[in-house]
């Protein structure tokens, strides 16, 4: 997925790459010709293509600029998604009175891991987990993980999504972008 | 994560800057070092570089904000801030080429551009058929035939009639403008070593996979 805008942007360039030598190459021929053997009908012919490339060169600027533009726009929007839920959590962390390790569990569950993969990773056992899982529930209000995850989508769905960077920026101030 | 967004803008180079940084230099260790000059490859590799030089200064009025003249004018009093700031241990990161390598770029620039069009000069077109020096002196047939099996004609017959004195001052020019180049290439690599030290970046990453981006991921 990630992957596409880049591709598409290396292909861009490898074919500006062989438009400005064919552009080159019949260019030097033209103004070869027309000083070695004057105008006629082959080199006007020529001409007209070595134009007709460099106007081609011209548009294949034009459209890899906004293909980089495009690209650049949608990782920053991603970013300034991403601060926010993060900013989002950690408030909503904050409002729980959450413990450090109830912290943990809370991330691990939002990011999908279930019991056992969870004690697993924090080295605790099965108990505990389900434990401080059913503490983060109850200070935070809801009955399963659907019901957590939906506490955070829903309140970023609620803002207005990203049209222009613009807009954005101005709903959400504190993230200084580059 | 803020300052690895920062980072990554300061070190992106787009893919064009990329491709025909390293495509120009490899034309030139290819017409420099290998290819025999006035060969017909020489002069296509020449064309190639011509074309992709063009296409790069075309990048630096229309292209993103990093790759244009506009984010590194040519400013002495600044490159020599920046070799004072070098020497004080002092560091500051810049978003496009730093003041000094800014004047190296142009520089380059200038003498490739030199070179290539003094080679296109001598040659014209790139279907013309490769001319001997002999032939142009001696326009007869065996004497063409002949100037096959040494160079001895190019120095006797050389120095005659207008065309060639035109193309002996072209040469010159050619060749000079070629040395050159590689003398201020040389630097260039010298100057990349030391800013990549000073700033502690890899700046030839930089200009290979273009952003930091697959370190962090």
């Amino acid at each position: 997925m990630k992957r596409q805008p880049q591709t598409k942007v290396r292909s861009l360039v490898i074919l500006l790459i062989i438009q400005s030598m064919a552009a080159a190459f019949f260019m030097g021929d033209v103004i070869a010709d027309l000083s070695f053997e004057g105008l006629d009908a082959h080199v006007v012919f020529e001409a007209v293509v070595a134009v007709a490339l460099v106007i081609g060169v011209a548009f294949g600027v034009r459209e890899m600029r906004r293909t980089l533009e495009r690209t650049q726009r949608s990782e920053a929007a991603l970013s300034v998604a991403r601060g926010a839920l993060a900013d989002l959590m950690e408030q909503r962390f904050e409002e729980w009175t959450l413990t450090p390790a109830e912290r943990e569990i809370a991330l691990l569950a939002l990011k999908g891991f279930d019991i056992n993969e969870m004690s697993a990773l924090r080295d605790v056992a099965a108990g505990t987990v389900r434990a401080q899982l059913s503490r983060l529930y109850r200070k935070s209000g809801v009955s399963n993980r659907t019901e957590l995850l939906s506490l955070f989508v829903d309140d970023l769905l609620d803002a207005p999504i990203v049209e222009t960077p613009g807009e954005f920026k101005a709903a959400r101030p504190p993230t200084p972008l580059s | 994560m803020e300052a690895s967004t920062e980072e990554r803008a300061t070190l992106y180079w787009d893919p064009l800057v990329r491709i025909t940084h390293w495509v120009i230099a490899a034309t030139i260790l290819l017409n420099g070092l290998v290819t025999e000059e006035g060969s017909q490859i020489h002069v296509w590799v020449g064309y190639t570089a011509f074309s992709l030089l063009a296409l790069r200064l075309v990048w630096g009025g229309f292209g993103p904000e990093e790759a244009r003249f506009s984010a590194f004018p040519p400013n002495l009093a600044k490159a020599k801030q920046h070799v004072s700031d070098l020497f004080a241990g002092r560091h500051k990161a810049h978003k496009s080429h730093n003041p000094l390598g800014a004047l190296m770029v142009y520089a380059l620039w200038g003498a490739l551009l030199v070179v290539t069009v003094s080679g296109i000069a001598m040659h014209g077109s790139p279907f013309a058929p490769v001319k001997d020096h002999a032939e142009l002196a001696a326009p007869s047939v065996v004497m063409a035939s002949y100037s096959h099996d040494g160079e001895e004609y190019e120095e006797e017959y050389g120095e005659e009639g207008e065309e060639d004195g035109e193309n002996e001052i072209l040469e010159e020019v050619h060749e000079a403008a070629a040395t050159l180049l590689f003398i201020l290439a040389g630097l260039h690599i010298g100057g990349v070593a030391v800013e990549s030290w000073a700033s502690r970046r890899n700046l030839v990453r930089s200009m290979t996979v273009g952003a930091k981006r697959s370190q962090n991921t």
